[in-house]
């Protein structure tokens, strides 16, 4: 069976009952956003795909081309396929990010697991529940009315002693059917598994050691291969010499093929060992930028600005302003800094190419590597094995090429699996920003003007384009972003550029608070009216007990933020002594509509403010002349458990909403927040991050 | 030969300097312990040497010699999961779980230590863990629970 068959519909064609639909759901819902944009290379090269399986035994198993790198997406999406299909949660299994079995899919992003696969895989257990009731009724001879699924059985509503369970129903049968039009999606009232809180199907591999991540994959005849990196960034291999290293034990070849170079040996200390003493001369490229020369980059650099919002007349509007207000604000580059560095593991049978890599974008890299050894797309297999964090910039994913490079050069498996340092170097990064922020208001703290420009480094237009609207009221305004120049490799991030937006425009209302001697809840209440965004930030105040009085030394912030179609407020405190500021707490309100695991979305809330702490009050990437002054721990900080705050989480959501992501909302208003509170403790204020390094 | 035990199984140590992480995980296969940084700072590949925590990526196997290792693979009994394992599904303490095999054993070897760990006992003893998804709270909420809970938290000893 070829890779092409097994993921669609000749797989189907197994004992039990297959369900088959459109893969096209794979696709982002916008599809003009970043994702398409940027990851667009790869195209569904069916229509259909199975997406779900009922075994003969009476359990089943979900298809998506999904990948699980933290966010509980393995979980979730069995929560939803019970539901439909009343099955136990434990009858249910989820295979995700294996090209060969899975429907084809753009790539884990932009929070569209939930809204749009989980949609895709509920109307298939729904039509497959609709199936296993009519093969009921024409087996107890009664009519669909007659007949309830209920815990993987279907029984007469009169009797029900009389009834067959799923495997009963499934025995000796082979059944294909389609996606019905209009299946009957459970109503909210009637879900039994959906919205409890529920622990993860994939808990205890995780506890026990058992979860197999890309790092942790090892197959027969494998090398271990140790790239040998340049010294900066765009840095060409003029020669080298590997004389010594070809002699040392353990060692297979020096590999050579255009700028990668690597030693391929039988263990990983070995390849470790002579990589250092191969001999490699480079030509770097002069004149890069450092740190120091980013804000005048990003302004001077700045080009195909995009209007995102504009209304009214801002000429007018700042005439009629009793005050105007400018400020700037800057951003640095961060690290996404996931735990488990990247790793590939890759193995050629023929002209076939199978490639572990723990990438949230399975099919991308299949495109990529099919395009790079022109390939049909069939005859690459990439499975995406259980990712250790990734937080967007795991659609990049250069190990995945490095590693099939070098196996076609040795004719043997090879593992180039990143060192905690590779990772900080050669991956990618959150793009810096600059950001001006021109505003005008009356005395009573209400809008008349915004003008909002932001530049954000990076290759590609759109990346800095999200979350710059403002959500205010104000009759004249102007958003604008421009792309500018990036010395480094921009990507992806949590929220990408919907962070340094919001730091922006929410530390500027606590400046306009400052201004007109207003509180900072007070002047965001008087120019918002969305309900679903006042809900949430004062449902974050009231819970925070925002304004009672706090200990000497501890300031509170309040700021809300709207991402990937999620509102969000966060309040919080914060204890500024000497050069060390410590959060204490932090109160978050989401509305992300309907909510399918509230433990898994408030833990994505939590996880989101943590990262977001760091990015707020620790992290910057230090970098001279292409080459990197901070990468690894050592000289990274991140938040540590000592660092963590106590988090609550309170979702306002409305059950018939649609469901909105809960990965990342909660990263676009916590820094601003930090910010106010350290303003509120001390009196500094804070427009450039991150924060203690401008104490 | 020297020897070390190894999830209680003897094992003669290998030829030569070898690093402990790269041999549990290549050598033997025991690949639940991670690799998260090389340098000893982000304690993704602690394992127990005679019920206390170490940092595998920063030890030779010659180090450990005589030792007995306990690593995550090691810690259930008989498929009962440890108290400490039992006490993180429980509490969703995990997301990623990358880093959950080394934040466990460093649990592990704490309770060892200090059967009813503080609150700042924990924070401390967990420090130099890292978790990137940012966990902490259940991690630390997990750890008071089964701190708490007087059931016996001994292992890998």
């Amino acid at each position: 069976m070829t890779a092409e068959t097994q993921g669609t519909l000749a797989q189907a064609a197994q004992a039990g009952l297959a369900i088959v639909g459109e893969v096209s759901v794979g696709f982002p819902a916008n599809r003009s956003g970043y994702g398409q944009s940027t990851y667009g290379n790869t195209q569904p090269q069916t229509e259909e795909a199975t997406w779900l399986r009922v075994h003969p035994d009476g359990t089943a198993t979900a298809f998506a081309g999904k990948v699980e790198y933290g966010q509980g997406i393995r979980t979730g999406l069995a929560i939803e396929v019970a539901d439909e299909l009343r099955l136990p949660l434990e009858a249910l299994d989820v295979v995700l990010g294996d090209t060969d079995r899975v429907p084809w899919d753009m790539g884990t992003f932009g929070s569209q697991s939930t809204a749009r696969v989980g949609l895709q895989l509920r109307r298939a257990a729904a039509t497959a529940r609709e199936t296993l009731l009519r093969l009921a009724a024409d087996r107890l001879d009664l009519t669909l009315d007659e007949l309830v699924c209920a815990d993987g059985r279907v029984t007469s509503k009169s009797d029900p002693t009389r009834g067959l369970s799923y495997a009963d129903l499934l025995q000796g049968q082979s059944l294909v059917e389609p996606i019905a039009e209009e299946p009957a999606l459970t109503s909210i009232e009637d879900f039994t598994v959906m919205g409890r809180d529920e622990q993860r199907i994939d808990a205890v591999a995780r506890v026990t050691g058992r979860a197999v991540y890309s790092q942790d994959v090892q197959v027969d005849g494998m090398l271990f291969a140790h790239v040998l990196r340049p010294p900066s960034f765009g840095a060409q291999l003029e020669a080298f010499d590997a004389s010594v290293a070809e002699q040392m034990p353990g060692v297979v070849q020096v590999a050579r093929e255009g700028n990668l170079l690597a030693v391929l040996a039988e263990s990983d200390e070995a390849g470790e060992l002579a990589a250092r003493v191969v001999q490699a001369e480079w030509s770097e490229q002069p004149g890069q930028p450092s740190r120091w020369d980013m804000p005048a980059l990003l302004l001077d650099s700045g080009a195909e600005d995009f209007t995102m919002q504009e209304a009214g007349d801002l000429d007018a509007g700042f005439a009629a302003a009793d005050e105007v207000l400018e400020s700037t604000y800057y951003i640095p580059y961060i690290t996404n800094a996931p735990m488990e560095p990247r790793a590939a593991v890759a193995r050629w049978d023929g002209g076939r190419l199978e490639v572990w890599a723990g990438t949230q974008r399975p099919f991308g890299i299949r495109s990529e590597l099919a395009q790079l050894f022109e390939l049909d797309e069939a005859e690459v297999r990439v499975i995406a094995p259980e990712i250790g964090g990734g937080f967007g910039g795991k659609s990049i994913y250069a190990p995945a090429a490095e590693a099939a490079r070098l196996a076609r050069i040795a004719g043997r498996p090879v593992r180039v699996a990143y060192s905690r340092i590779e990772e900080h170097t050669w991956a990618t990064f959150r793009p810096a920003a600059l950001i001006r922020v021109k505003s005008g208001f009356k005395r009573d703290g209400t809008l008349t003007a915004w003008e909002f420009r932001a530049y954000h480094a990076g290759e590609r237009v759109n990346i800095g384009r999200r979350g710059s609207e403002t959500p205010y009221d104000v009759p004249n305004v102007q958003v604008s972003v421009a792309r500018s120049d990036s010395p480094l490799r921009s990507g992806s991030y949590r929220s990408l550029g919907g962070a340094p937006n919001h730091f922006a425009r929410e530390v500027h209302m606590d400046e306009i608070a400052e201004r007109t001697g207003l509180d900072p809840l007070e002047v965001r209440l008087r120019n918002l009216t969305h309900p679903r965004f006042r809900r949430v930030l004062e449902t974050t105040a009231e819970r925070f007990g925002w304004g009672n009085p706090l200990p000497e030394g501890h300031g509170q912030g309040i700021a809300i933020g709207l991402d990937v179609g999620s509102y969000c407020a966060t309040a919080v405190e914060v204890r500024a002594r000497g050069s060390e500021v410590r959060v204490e707490r932090v109160e978050v309100a989401a509305d992300c509509g309907l909510i399918v695991n509230p433990e898994g979305a408030r833990n994505q809330m939590e996880g989101s403010v943590v990262m977001g702490l760091g990015t707020a009050l620790y992290e910057a990437i230090d970098f001279e002349q292409g080459r990197l002054l901070n990468a690894g721990f050592a000289r990274y900080r991140v938040p540590r458990i000592v660092d963590a705050p106590r988090i609550n989480t309170t979702f306002t959501g409305d059950p018939d909403t649609p469901s909105t992501g809960a990965g990342e909302p909660a990263i676009v208003p916590i820094a601003p927040a930090i910010s106010g509170a350290v303003f509120d403790a001390t009196g500094e204020r804070h427009q450039e991050l991150p924060i203690l390094r401008h104490r | 030969m020297p020897q070390l035990h190894v999830n209680g199984e003897a094992r003669e140590a290998p030829q030569g300097i070898r690093n402990l992480l790269s041999y549990l995980r290549f050598d033997l296969g025991l690949t639940g312990t991670k690799y998260g940084c090389g340098e000893g700072l982000c304690g993704a590949c602690t394992v127990l040497v005679d019920g206390q925590p170490l940092r595998s990526c920063m030890t030779t196997v010659g180090a450990v010699a005589g030792g007995r290792v306990t690593t995550i693979e090691g810690l259930a009994d008989n498929g009962d999961l440890h108290p400490v394992q039992r006490a993180f599904v429980e509490e969703s303490a995990m997301q990623c779980g990358y880093c959950i095999p080394g934040f466990i054993m460093g649990t592990v070897g704490l309770l060892n230590r200090e059967a009813h760990p503080s609150r700042e006992q924990i924070r401390e003893a967990l420090a130099d863990h890292m978790c990137r998804c940012g966990t902490y709270q259940r991690i630390q909420r997990a750890v008071e629970h089964v701190a708490g809970s007087g059931v016996a938290t001994q292992g890998g000893s």
